[in-house]
This record gives C-alpha cells, sequence and structure tokens, in this order.
C-alpha cells in the first residue's frame, strides 16, 4: 500500500525545519509503510512524531529538547541521512498539558507517515498517552525516549510499549536521598508538583528513604503551569514547620525556583534539590536575573542530571554535541501551532536538556541505521535490543534488551558555580 | 348606558381566588425547596460514591503494582469532573498516597480517620465546605479512596434548580391572578348592567324590552324583564 501527503500537509504539522536539507525537493509525497516489508519509499524522509511543550511555563523543556535532537539530524541530513535517507520530525505541540497530548499522539499513530514516536516531554503527558500505545498495539507503535523518568513507562502494563534513554527518577531521587542522608540529612521534605511527575519523584523520595528507615517528613505541592511570579510562601511555611534537613523538589523550573526564591526569603536556609526534569538553566535565569548578588538564591541548590555536564568536554559526545549545536544552532520550531502563543523563546547556547535531546537524536538515527535499507516497525523492537554496550561519547555505554528498556542508569549531581550548574564534587564539603 | 363597576360584591370573591392561588404556589415552593434540596443532595452523594467505587476499582492493579504516579494521574482525570474538589488515597496502613491537594494535605484531613467510609461533612479552612464519601479498596485490604465534593457548588445547584421552579410557579401566579380578574370582571358586568337598568326602571324610566340588558338569555337578562314587568304593573295596570 502507498499513498501520498501533500507539501502542504507536512510543512503545516512541522516538517519546515528540514529547509537546509537536500532533500527539500523531495517533500511532495511522504510515502507510507508497506513497499518491500519497509518503511516508506528508499528516497523519502523517515518521519518522526513529536508531541512536546513549546508553548506555556514549560515550552524551554520541549524547545531545548529539540533543539538539540535537531542539531543532530541537520547534521545527519546533511550528510546523507540514515542509509540515504533524511530524519524528518513532525511536531506538535501539547503545552504540557495530557488532553492535547492524547490528540496529539492519535493524529500521530493515524498518520501513515510517521514510523516512531519521539522526544516527548513530561510524565502527566506521557502516562496519559501510554494507553493509547496499548490500545493501537497492532500498529506496533513505539515511544521512544521520552523526557521523563517516571516508571509508567518502565514496568507493565505498558514498559513494552516505550523505550527509554535517561536514568529513572527513581534512580535521581534514590541517588539524592542517599547523599543527603550520608552527610547526615535525613529529615528530608518533598516539593512537588501535584500530579503524576510529583507523585512520581515522591514515590521515588518515599522509597529511597524507607531503604535508611525514613520518611518523608513533610510535603507540599502546588499546581502544574505555576509561573515564576507565583508566591510559594505558603508551602515553604508547611515545610519550614517540619524543619527538614533539606528539601527535593520533582517540579518544572518555573515553580521550582519560586520555591528556592521564596525559601531563602523566608529563611529555610537548607539544600533544595531538583531532578532532571527541572531544566536546570532555565531555573538558574529565574533566580539570577536582575539580582544584585545573583548566587544569592542558588547557594543551596543541587540539582541530578542524567547526562553529564556539557562543560565536560573531555568526553568526545559533549564535544560533538558543542560543535554540531555551533553550526546548526537550531531555532525553536516555527511551524507548530502553539496551544498558548506567548513571547518569543530565547535559545539556549547549551543545556542539559538539548544536550539529552541530542543524544536521543543519535541513538535513534544508530537504532534506524542498524534497521538497513528497509526499517519497519515489526523490527524495532529487534534493533533496539540488539544495541549493546554502545559508546555515545559520554563515559557511560548504552545496552537495551528485553529486561533492559532504559539505556542508561548513572545520575550525575551539579551545583551553581557563577553562572552555571557543575559537577558536585564534595557533598560534604558543600552541604555537611 | 351608564358604566357601573361591582367592587364589593366580587372582593372576597377576588381575595379567595388569590389567597388560594397564594397558597397553592407557597406549599408548592415549599414542596419543591425540600424535594429538589433532597434529591440533589442523595444525587450528589450518590455520585460522588460511585467516582469513589470506580477510582476503588481501577486502581487495584495500580497499587498493588507500588505505581502511584499512574495513580495520581487517574485521580487527576477525576478531579477535572466539575463540583469534585478532592480526592485522596489512603493506604492499608493509612499512608496518604495520592491527593490532589495544593498547597498540602489539610490539618483536618490529616486529624481524621483515614479507613473511614461514612458520608462526612467537612469544613476545609481556606477550601470550602464539603461532602466526603469513602470506598475501600479490595475490601480496605489495599487502602481507601476518598471523595471530596463541593457543597457550595451543590448549594448553587440547588438554588438554580429552586429558583427555576419558583419563577414557574411565579409567572403561573401572575397569569392567574390576572385570568381569574379578568373571569371575575366579566361576570360582574352583567350584574352592573343590571343594577343600572335597574336605577332606570326605579328613575320612572321606561325602557323597553329590547335593552340590551334585557335581551340576554341568562338570569341578568330574567331579572331585568322581571324589573321591567314589575314597573309596568306598578304603574296602574293600565295593560291589564
Amino acid at each position: 500500500m502507498t499513498g501520498t501527503l501533500s507539501r502542504r500537509a507536512l510543512v503545516r504539522s512541522g516538517l519546515a525545519s528540514l529547509v537546509a536539507a537536500p532533500w527539500a525537493g523531495r517533500w511532495g509525497s511522504v510515502a507510507v509503510p508497506g513497499r518491500g516489508g519497509g518503511w516508506g519509499a528508499q528516497d523519502e524522509p523517515i518521519v518522526l512524531g513529536t508531541s512536546a511543550a513549546f508553548s506555556g511555563p514549560s515550552r524551554a523543556l520541549g524547545t531545548e529538547l529539540y533543539r538539540g535532537a535537531w542539531a543532530f539530524f541537520s547534521h545527519l541530513n546533511e550528510n546523507g541521512g540514515v542509509n540515504g535517507r533524511p530524519i524528518a520530525l513532525r511536531l506538535y505541540d501539547d503545552g504540557y498539558q495530557p488532553d492535547p497530548c492524547v490528540e496529539n499522539t492519535i493524529r500521530l499513530i493515524r498518520d501513515p507517515a510517521v514510523f516512531l514516536l519521539f522526544g516527548y516531554v513530561g510524565t502527566p503527558t506521557v502516562t496519559r498517552v501510554l494507553p493509547l500505545l496499548k490500545k493501537f498495539r497492532d500498529e506496533r507503535v513505539y515511544l521512544f525516549f521520552p523526557f521523563t523518568g517516571a516508571e509508567p513507562q518502565r514496568e507493565p502494563p505498558y514498559g513494552e510499549f516505550a523505550f527509554n534513554l535517561r536514568a529513572s527518577y527513581r534512580q535521581e531521587t534514590a541517588g539524592l536521598v542517599d547523599n543527603l542522608v550520608r552527610i547526615g540529612r535525613r529529615r528530608i521534605a518533598v516539593f512537588y508538583q501535584n500530579d503524576a511527575y510529583g507523585r512520581s519523584g515522591w514515590a521515588g523520595v518515599r522509597e529511597a528513604l524507607a531503604r535508611h528507615g525514613a520518611t518523608i517528613v513533610g510535603e507540599a505541592t502546588y499546581t502544574r503551569g505555576t509561573q515564576f511570579g507565583a508566591s510559594m510562601r505558603r508551602q515553604v511555611e508547611i515545610l519550614g514547620a517540619r524543619q527538614p534537613d533539606a528539601v527535593i523538589c520533582i517540579g518544572a523550573y518555573a515553580a521550582c525556583a519560586a520555591f528556592a526564591r521564596d525559601a531563602v526569603d523566608l529563611g529555610l536556609h537548607i539544600p533544595v534539590a531538583n531532578v532532571s526534569f527541572v531544566g536546570s538553566e532555565n531555573l538558574l535565569g529565574l533566580l539570577q536575573k536582575g539580582r544584585e548578588d545573583p548566587n544569592s538564591h542558588t547557594r543551596f541548590l543541587v540539582n541530578s542530571q542524567v547526562v553529564p555536564s556539557y562543560e565536560d568536554t573531555s568526553l568526545a559526545g559533549v564535544r560533538e554535541y558543542h560543535e554540531l549545536m555551533a553550526v546548526h544552532n537550531p531555532s525553536p520550531p516555527e511551524d507548530v501551532e502553539r496551544i498558548s502563543p506567548g513571547e518569543p523563546y530565547e535559545p539556549l547556547a547549551q543545556s542539559f536538556v538539548s544536550l539529552e535531546g541530542f543524544l536521543n537524536a543519535r541513538l535513534i538515527a544508530e537504532i534506524i541505521r542498524r534497521m538497513g535499507d528497509a526499517p519497519s516497525r515489526s523490527r524495532l523492537e529487534e534493533a533496539v535490543f540488539a544495541v549493546r554496550d554502545y559508546d555515545l561519547g559520554i563515559g557511560e555505554r548504552v545496552s537495551f534488551g528485553p529486561d533492559r528498556r532504559q539505556g542508561m542508569q548513572r545520575v550525575h549531581y551539579t551545583v551553581v558555580e557563577g553562572d552555571r550548574f557543575v559537577p558536585l564534587r564534595d557533598w560534604g564539603q558543600r552541604f555537611g | 348606558m351608564r358604566k357601573v363597576k361591582v367592587h364589593k360584591l366580587f372582593r372576597k370573591t377576588r381575595f379567595f381566588f388569590f389567597a388560594l392561588f397564594g397558597l397553592i404556589v407557597l406549599s408548592v415552593s415549599l414542596l419543591s425547596i425540600v424535594t429538589v434540596s433532597r434529591e440533589l443532595s442523595d444525587e450528589y452523594e450518590s455520585n460522588s460514591r460511585a467516582i469513589a467505587e470506580n477510582i476503588a476499582n481501577s486502581s487495584v492493579d495500580i497499587l498493588l503494582n507500588r505505581n502511584l504516579a499512574t495513580l495520581q494521574s487517574l485521580i487527576d482525570q477525576f478531579v477535572e469532573v466539575q463540583s469534585i474538589r478532592y480526592i485522596y488515597i489512603t493506604s492499608d496502613t493509612g499512608e496518604y498516597l495520592a491527593h490532589t491537594f495544593v498547597p498540602g494535605i489539610p490539618d483536618a484531613i490529616l486529624a481524621s480517620d483515614p479507613f473511614s467510609t461514612e458520608t462526612v461533612q467537612r469544613s476545609l479552612p481556606g477550601l470550602g465546605d464539603f461532602v466526603e464519601v469513602g470506598s475501600p479498596i479490595l475490601s480496605g485490604a489495599a487502602g481507601t479512596v476518598h471523595v471530596g465534593m463541593d457543597l457550595e457548588l451543590l448549594g448553587l445547584k440547588i438554588q438554580r434548580a429552586i429558583g427555576q421552579q419558583l419563577a414557574l410557579l411565579g409567572i403561573i401566579f401572575v397569569i392567574g391572578s390576572l385570568l381569574t380578574f379578568w373571569f371575575v370582571n366579566m361576570a360582574a358586568r352583567p350584574l352592573a348592567d343590571l343594577l343600572v337598568f335597574a336605577a332606570k326602571v326605579a328613575g320612572g324610566a321606561r325602557p323597553g324590552e329590547d335593552e340590551p340588558i334585557a335581551m340576554r338569555d341568562d338570569e341578568a337578562g330574567e331579572l331585568a324583564r322581571l324589573f321591567l314587568h314589575v314597573a309596568r304593573r306598578g304603574g296602574g295596570g293600565s295593560r291589564e
């Protein structure tokens, strides 16, 4: 079965970022699965479908993840693509809201050109999409490398429909708890986004503390979508009343920055930890912008990361990331219909989020490459499981298998020095 | 013919009709307030209980798999339903596993029995008044679901429903009163004409039998003809 989509339809739905590619003239049609058992015609792009936050308070996450991925795909496409075929992205904005994400995913699944789902952002969105993947299980639609460390896409009954690259929130929170307990900070409170993401992190902290014979001493929540301008006084008061030794935040950058600001302003001078999803650079930008002492509100921050520091250019993968980000410097996607149009987004030169997007893109390209000239959904799982000890150039080798649907396991810890997050070498010296 | 209004004779009739209508409207209103209020409250509670049971049934596997993110996602979907204001799930040990409170779980709830499934009314400072129902998960072996419905919203719903009924009754009352007034006036008009006719006869005038009132075929017409007959007889009997 072969069919076509019009150029206009493709451009409208987000393929415009491929303008510089030598295949630009061939977009008039995109073949659909079936020819020779592979996906699409040999000279057509391989289309990856994405629903992510390109608007709203978490737009930096979706945008930076896309930029990192697109830096690699641009380079790849300029150099012949994967087995001679370019990679294209079909982008939809969900504003980090579950319902639009579900609608976008249905559109992407029903779109005959889309080969797989790639680079989704967020737990509340992804957890709502997982049942869809089960519903359309006969279509063999897989979700690759979502930007979330939650458990639902790593465990039954939905784990079989997703592949993860990054470490989980359970691993991130366990690392944070273990290190804090090791330096004598056992009274740990949690500040979290009141949704599936926050609950996932809360559960991770609870589980990690239980291994040390402790419990969460206090908890406070905020509503998803809260802006930096909002007051977190009540949340600081609720947690402060429990006299914690540290607070672990499971949230997005705007609300977590607001909490860190108000915690310092109200005299809660204890380590405030964030997990990787927070978007460290955006958090830092909000906390330092316009302050006389830019470090006044960042001294107590410690953020866990699932990729190494982008400052660590001793790593080949990081050097390549720097190089390709500098060469291609992808703009935020322009042809995506945004749910809540706001001010234009100012991209970051480098960030942990875009580095993660870059690594996601490198790995998915490698997986598709391994399927040869006739990539097909039915062979995707096999191709992923064949990835063993693959070197992404970041000091950790990636492996997958039937019982291992998460490629990387390592968690890195960073603190603020000057205007950037740098690796934390000694917990005791910093927070002991 | 001069117009005469008959007021005194029908004053009581009108008053009676107004009073009767008023009584009907008042009693129907009271009945509807009680009925609507009770039925909506019952429906509210039964909906809350159905939702709590639904969550309890859906969350068994999720809880047994310790998948709290999915559990949170599940209750977040329900809390988007109009009038549900909060949901929380407690474990078999009474731990709060998932909830929808911001900025935190209220003290009144933390102090309450986490295993209770009784319907209770709660007043939570800063949040409002709620009716809370509970439903056990796996007969309580896996935990308990608690659903809080907004009483203020329920009150608004009841007010709206009663308001609509009262508005309808008010319209019926006004139309009924106007119609009563109109019918009584219509019934009184022949009597007024008869009064004018009788006064004319008593004044010595000798109206003919072709007067409109004397031509009526009802009691007023008969009385008019009788007055005319008596007046003619009393006038000397020359005609006899």
